[in-house]
This record gives C-alpha cells, sequence and structure tokens, in this order.
C-alpha cells in the first residue's frame, strides 16, 4: 500500500450546482458542509487532501470514474451519502464528514441503510480510504467487492467522543440552509 | 377401543424418519409421518434420541401427543458407515523467484516488455531496455513522476512491476504507456539484473507471448534444450491476464505429482496395487477389475494409508470391532480440481491443481441397533422390534409409489451412501450399497469453489443460483429475471446467491454465476449419476441396465431440484422408466423404509 511523500492541499473549485449525472459507473463523492474548508484535515489528522486523494485513486485503479460534489443543507451523513447516490448515475455515492466518517450508499436504499458503513473515524486512514474507493467503484460496475475489513477499537469511544463532539458541532455551524449542493472539482497541490 | 399404534422408523445418514399407524386385521390405516436429524453415526445407541423425537413429533403430527405406541418398528440399519478423503496429487513450485504468474484485478497497460531487473531507487542512466521493480510503500504519483523522469533522461523504461495496488494509477500517468503488473506481495524478492519479460493482456483476453513455449524462446532468445525446459513455466501462466519472467541461471518451475501412496485393492480372488497419483480412472478401474470388493487398504505412512486408517478408526468407534475385522466394500474414487498456493510464488499466485476424493464405505458383520431398540424401548415403555433388510423394506414402500411395477428397482441417494435394490417378478430382492453420496458432493463443491465453508456449500448444492443485479431485481442462473417490490437487504447487493425459502444468502465467491452452477452440476453428475448407474448395474439382472423396467428414486437427495432428472437423463438411452418416487402417493421420495416397515409388520399380522 502506499503512503504519500511530502504534503499535499485541497482545494475545492466550484464547479455549478450538483446535478444529476449520466455516465452509469460514475461514483459520487459527496462531501459535507466543513469539508476540506474550512476544515483541512479529519479526527486522526489524516489529511483532507490524502483522503480525496486516495479514494479517486481506489475509484480510478478499479478503471471508474467519479464527481465530487459538496452538500451546505445537512451535516448528517446518511442524508449527504443518500443525496450524492441519487445524484450518481450509477446510484453509487460516497458519503464523508469531516471528522472523517464515510459510508457508501445506493440510491434504492433507504436513507438510513447503507452498504459499507465506517462509523469509527479516528480508525480510517488513507489506506481504508483507497480500499472504501476501490470497492464503491466495483459496485457502480456491478460487481462484487469484499466488503473492506472494519476495524473495531472499544477505546475508540472513550478516547475520541470528546473531540468527535466538538468536531460534530463545528461541522453544525457550516450548515448553510439557504445553499443548494454544488459540484466541485478537487484540486490536490503538492507543497514541500 | 382404538387398534394398536404402530411407529415405523427408518434411521439414515442424515434424517431419521417415522411413519405413525394403526395397525388391525384390515390392514394399517397411515396417520402421519415426521423427519428429524439423526443424531449420532448411523448404527449407533446416540441413534437412539433421534429415533424417541421422530415418534413424538409423528405422534403430534397425528394430533395424539403422548398416545401410548404399542410398537416401534426399527429398520436393521445397514451398518454402512461412509469416510471421505481428498489429496491433491500435484503441485507446482517455483525456485528462484522466475516466474510471477497472477492475475492482479487490475493490471495497468497493455503489451509486453522485455528489459533487465532494475530497483526503483536505482533507477537512471542505464543502457538498454529496462524492468522497473517497485518495492512496498511507493506512492503512485511519485512512482509514476520517477518512471517520467527517468524516460525524460533517456532511460528505455518497457515496464514495471509493482508491490500495491496501483498499476493503473501508475499506467495512467506515464508519458509513455508500457505495460504494469501490481499486487506481487514479495516483490522484493525478485531477482534484480536479471532479463525479465513482463506481460499484459487487453482485458477479458489472457497473455500469449509468456504463456506459449515458442513465445518464450523468441523472448529469452533460448534454444531448443532451454525451450524445453520452459516449457512448464508457460504452462503455468497459460489463461492469465499478466504475468513476469525473470530468466535466471537455476531458476525453474516444476509441475510434479506428489506421492500420496497407493491402494491395494482385493477382491474374492486378486489384489492389485493402485497408486492413488494416477487418478480417479485407474482406481475406479482396479475396483472394477477385481470385483466383488473385499477390502482395500492403503499404503502405511502415505496420505492415502492415513486417510483409510480414520475410517477404520472411526469404525472401531462405532461398532466396538476390532480394526482387524473391519473390512471396506466399496470406494469411490472422484477427480477434482483444487485450488492450491504456489510454492515459491511471488505475489500469492493460486493454481488450480489436480486432486483425488475418496469416499470409503465400510460394512460391519453386526450393527449395534439393538442397543438402540433397548434404549428406545427404555423412554417410550413400548414393544420395539428390529426388522427388515433395509433393500427389501425400502423397495415395498417405493412400490406404492402410484405407476410402478415390478420388476422395480430403487436407487435411495442418501448423505453418505447410495443403495440400490431390485425386487424381481419371483419375489426375490438384491440390495447393494455404493460409497459416496451427498456428503462428497458438498465436499467437492466446497474444495473446487475454495470456499472452506460447509454451510456455504451445501447452500450451493441445495439451491439454484441468481445474481443480484440492482435492490430491485436478480438474474437467475437461467439467466430469467425477477423483480421485487421491496429493496433487496444491502448485504446481498451485487452477489452471487443462492435462492433459498429463507431468501437470498451470498456466496463467498468471485467467480460469476455460471462457473459456479458447472461446479455444482458437475460434482452432482460424478457423484450421483455415476453412482446411480454403477449401483445400478450391480444388481440388474445380468448386469443389464435395460431389464430393469422401471427405477424409483429416494431418499433425500431425490428431492434436489436437478439431481432426479440428471439421473434420469443418464438413464434414458436404456430404456429405463425412472422418476421420483412417491411413497402411498403423499409422501414423496422420503418415508419409504418406515412405511415400509409399517405394511411389512401388518402383512406379518394378517398372515402369520
Amino acid at each position: 500500500m502506499t503512503t504519500a511523500t511530502g504534503t499535499r492541499t485541497l482545494t475545492l473549485r466550484e464547479i455549478g450546482p450538483a446535478e444529476r449525472g449520466t455516465r452509469p459507473e460514475e461514483v459520487v463523492i459527496a462531501l459535507s458542509p466543513a469539508f476540506g474548508d474550512p476544515f483541512t484535515k479529519t479526527i486522526v489528522d489524516v489529511p483532507h487532501a490524502e483522503v480525496i486523494r486516495q479514494l479517486l485513486a481506489g475509484i480510478e485503479e478499479q478503471g471508474g470514474v467519479a464527481r465530487t460534489i459538496k452538500v451546505y443543507r445537512t451535516a448528517d451523513l446518511a442524508a449527504i451519502a443518500h443525496f450524492g447516490a441519487k445524484l450518481s448515475g450509477s446510484g453509487i455515492a460516497v458519503g464523508i464528514l469531516a471528522r472523517g466518517t464515510t459510508v457508501v450508499h445506493q440510491r434504492d436504499l433507504a436513507r438510513l441503510s447503507n452498504l459499507e458503513l465506517f462509523p469509527q473515524a479516528p480508525l480510517l486512514d488513507a489506506e481504508v480510504f483507497r480500499m472504501i474507493g476501490a470497492n464503491a467503484a466495483q459496485y457502480a460496475q456491478s460487481r462484487s467487492p469484499r466488503p473492506v475489513p472494519t476495524r473495531n477499537d472499544q477505546m475508540a469511544r472513550p478516547r475520541w467522543q470528546a473531540k468527535a463532539a466538538l468536531l460534530h458541532l463545528k461541522e453544525f455551524e457550516c450548515i448553510d440552509h439557504a445553499r443548494a449542493a454544488v459540484e466541485v472539482e478537487p484540486v490536490i497541490t503538492r507543497v514541500d | 377401543m382404538r387398534p394398536p399404534l404402530v411407529v415405523g422408523v427408518d434411521v439414515g445418514n442424515s434424517t431419521t424418519e417415522a411413519c405413525a399407524a394403526e395397525v388391525d386385521d384390515a390392514g394399517p390405516t397411515r396417520l402421519a409421518s415426521s423427519l428429524t436429524p439423526t443424531t449420532g453415526v448411523k448404527g449407533t445407541p446416540a441413534n437412539a434420541a433421534g429415533v424417541v423425537t421422530a415418534v413424538r413429533k409423528a405422534l403430534e403430527a397425528a394430533a395424539r401427543p403422548g398416545a401410548v405406541v404399542d410398537t416401534v418398528l426399527l429398520n436393521e440399519a445397514t451398518p454402512v458407515i461412509s469416510g471421505l478423503a481428498m489429496e491433491t496429487i500435484s503441485e507446482t513450485i517455483i525456485t528462484e523467484s522466475t516466474m510471477i504468474g497472477h492475475n492482479p484485478e487490475t493490471p495497468g497497460g497493455e503489451g509486453l516488455g522485455v528489459g533487465t531487473t532494475v530497483a526503483l531507487a536505482e533507477l537512471g542512466g542505464q543502457d538498454g531496455p529496462v524492468v522497473v521493480v517497485v518495492g512496498a510503500g511507493a506512492d503512485f504519483d511519485d512512482v509514476a513522476h520517477a518512471l517520467n523522469r527517468a524516460v525524460e533522461a533517456g532511460v528505455d523504461v518497457v515496464a514495471a512491476v509493482l508491490h500495491g495496488d496501483d498499476a493503473v494509477l501508475v499506467a495512467n500517468r506515464l508519458t509513455r504507456p508500457v505495460p504494469v503488473v501490481d499486487e506481487v506481495a514479495a516483490v522484493d524478492r525478485v531477482p534484480l539484473g536479471m532479463l525479465a519479460a513482463v506481460e499484459v493482456a487487453p482485458p477479458g483476453r489472457t497473455i500469449r507471448t509468456l504463456a506459449d513455449s515458442y513465445g518464450l524462446a523468441s523472448t529469452f532468445a533460448l534454444d531448443a534444450e532451454q525451450t524445453r525446459q520452459v516449457s512448464p513455466v508457460a504452462r503455468a501462466l497459460a489463461g492469465t491476464r499478466s504475468a513476469v519472467v525473470v530468466r535466471t541461471p537455476e531458476g525453474d518451475v516444476t509441475d510434479r505429482r506428489i506421492p500420496v501412496g497407493s491402494l491395494t485393492v482385493s477382491g474374492a480372488t486378486r489384489s492389485i496395487d493402485v497408486g492413488v497419483d494416477e487418478g480417479a480412472e485407474a482406481v475406479m478401474a482396479a475396483i472394477g477389475r477385481v470385483a466383488p470388493l473385499q477390502d482395500v487398504s492403503g499404503e502405511p505412512g502415505t496420505h492415502v494409508g492415513g486417510m483409510l486408517a480414520a475410517v477404520r478408526d472411526t469404525m472401531v468407534d462405532v461398532t466396538g470391532q476390532p480394526a482387524a475385522e473391519i473390512r471396506i466394500r466399496d470406494v469411490l474414487a472422484v477427480d477434482t480440481m483444487v485450488p492450491v498456493t504456489v510454492q515459491g510464488g511471488l505475489a500469492g499466485e493460486v493454481s488450480r491443481e489436480n486432486a483425488v476424493a475418496l469416499a470409503a464405505m465400510v460394512r460391519t458383520s453386526r450393527s449395534r441397533m439393538q442397543a438402540v431398540a433397548d434404549e428406545v424401548a427404555a423412554a417410550l415403555g413400548c414393544d420395539v422390534r428390529i426388522g427388515g433388510v433395509e433393500g427389501e423394506v425400502a423397495v415395498r414402500g417405493a412400490l406404492t409409489t402410484p405407476g410402478s411395477a415390478v420388476p422395480v428397482a430403487v436407487v435411495d441417494m442418501g448423505g453418505g451412501s447410495t443403495d440400490a435394490a431390485l425386487l424381481d417378478r419371483d419375489g426375490r430382492t438384491v440390495a447393494v450399497h455404493v460409497a459416496g453420496a451427498g456428503e462428497l458432493v458438498t465436499k467437492l463443491i466446497d474444495s473446487e469453489l475454495g470456499l472452506d465453508d460447509r454451510e456455504a456449500a451445501e447452500s450451493v448444492k441445495r439451491h439454484p443460483l441468481a445474481k443480484v443485479e440492482s435492490f430491485f431485481h436478480v438474474r437467475h442462473e437461467d439467466s430469467s429475471v425477477q423483480f421485487f417490490d421491496e429493496a433487496l437487504p444491502p448485504h446481498v447487493f451485487g452477489r452471487v446467491v443462492t435462492v433459498t425459502p429463507e431468501g437470498l444468502v451470498p456466496v463467498p465467491v468471485r467467480r460469476p454465476v455460471e462457473a459456479v452452477r458447472t461446479v455444482r452440476r458437475e460434482a452432482k453428475r460424478r457423484v450421483f449419476v455415476v453412482n446411480a448407474l454403477r449401483a445400478l448395474a450391480q444388481v440388474a439382472p445380468q448386469g443389464s441396465l435395460r431389464l430393469l423396467g422401471s427405477v424409483v428414486l429416494l431418499g433425500g437427495s431425490a428431492l434436489d431440484f436437478e439431481i432426479p432428472a440428471m439421473v434420469a437423463d443418464a438413464l434414458a438411452p436404456h430404456g429405463v422408466v425412472c422418476g421420483i418416487g412417491n411413497v402411498h402417493g403423499t409422501e414423496g421420495p422420503r418415508n419409504a423404509v418406515a412405511a415400509g416397515l409399517v405394511d411389512a409388520h401388518a402383512a406379518a399380522l394378517v398372515a402369520p
């Protein structure tokens, strides 16, 4: 597995309103209101640039295509991911919160259901994001990926709960009910 | 006063069946039947618990729970116990890391690149074509950048071999496209400074040059003798989408037969030694030559010896007979292919190796049904009688199938053994038991699909397959499509599933539905069709299937959705009427022995 050398920054360049895609193999990456801006890293300091880079790499390695959207009206992961899935040409979306919590969703599923859920953000690193991207691309191609092994750490909750709550409140403050979701182009720049 | 209540009970390898009836001078009046899993090994005292359960269930089904049973009839369980074993008989060994022949899901680029192996860190200044070897931990952006820079500096990079799953990512970022093979777990063992060839085929194709002996000869400029030596490499690479071959002074790929030992098959007059590594056909031919089989023994200290010893040990436990008295009366050998990790492989390559599965059947001189009978009598407080040879009773039960007539043959396809019996016009019956039935099919499916999960294999055996194509529709194995009003559960999305009465169950394989279906049908054909023909030939007059008349299929496997049709198809050319038993027109292929026991008991009462 690859680990990044050097530092990279993420800029989300707005393209226009988030619209429904038509490519049958596409995966939508749906970002939460605070993702990339103002937050720049997850709860365990994985840079958002790396999260996006690995998700996109996973999708590309499997021969898929991706579109990224940013949602402003809610910070509820299920809602973000399901919204993304409904815009996805394949019906598959990866929803992700600024603190790192991730879900793979499909448009025909109930909103609170999911294909794969990664609820413990502190356990998600670059390697896991790569596998999540790869699996999402395979679902979009009607293949049967083996689910990404979910890690579990009994201590994650007590250790990280306070920080997670704070990050959630911060993200909540970024919600803008007046702002519709937009399609963005992730621009990753290397700065070293 | 009610007539006496009689319950016939048939203890089988996997299920215990009961049939409750009231018997008076006018004959039996059947009340109900029941089915429960057999407890313990057939013919052992542990069966008693299952028998009691079956009797109670039958009484409940007859709406007479707790009724006083007058007599319980037990079958003389044929003391047939089967054992199973599987041994791989071929293996592929790679020495000096000369070859990587695996199917990473996503190799990058296309074509063939031949050059000298160089580590990424050493790249720069080389003359001549190079194959870059990239170790663990490299980032795809960095690798692509380094390769592009080297090409700009004049190095002729013709291919790359990667540790991580990055081939497409790297290939997409190269200014000059080259074939890239990835997911090579032991990339650090690839010899450096050696001539190597990397080939990646387009999607949906397999490699051509490296999978061909003369292709290898042209690539590496080999003479005739060297070409002969590398031909196993070519064969080992056939069918893969990408491969790497490194030419080292001593490197080799060998495809060798594993000595698994030989079987000594003894008949009445002579015995023959046959090596199990010669394959199933040779074993079955040897058994045919010595027929009737008296005993089989394995070469001590070999895999086969160990396997047969295990069967004997089980039998010693079951019967209490000394090991020396136990005779193996039938063996079914089946060729199979199992996925095995290649020794010396660098990318966890798996090759499909030949294996032989053996089902052995042991017959003992005495069974311990009397012990079962005593326990059942104590538990139910009634008279328990043991009677009837299984074959005869089964024929009697089968004859109640509407449309069947004497002469009739039955084939009872159970879990451990396949039994055949014939009732001729003179009222004589002959019965045989041959090794191999449902359990062997499950084992074949399990190993051929590499499931390593008996439950999953059992599910594949019992139910048709489908592929979940969306949350609202599945495509069945016959390519018909079924839609659902409610979304299917997420865990089956995109998967190959078995269609069970309880719903869709995912099968943990990455192969398409068609491949799984072929494995399933082949396993059934090699066990049930082969055994049905083999067993019927033994009971048929003069060994001729044409003289059989009608054949009734019984046992749990006769309920299978395709086995009866496969057996009927195989018998059709012999002009035999073959169908699924329907005992008393209501019970289907089940309960033949239990119902037959009751009928025999009633007949004995009427005509003493």
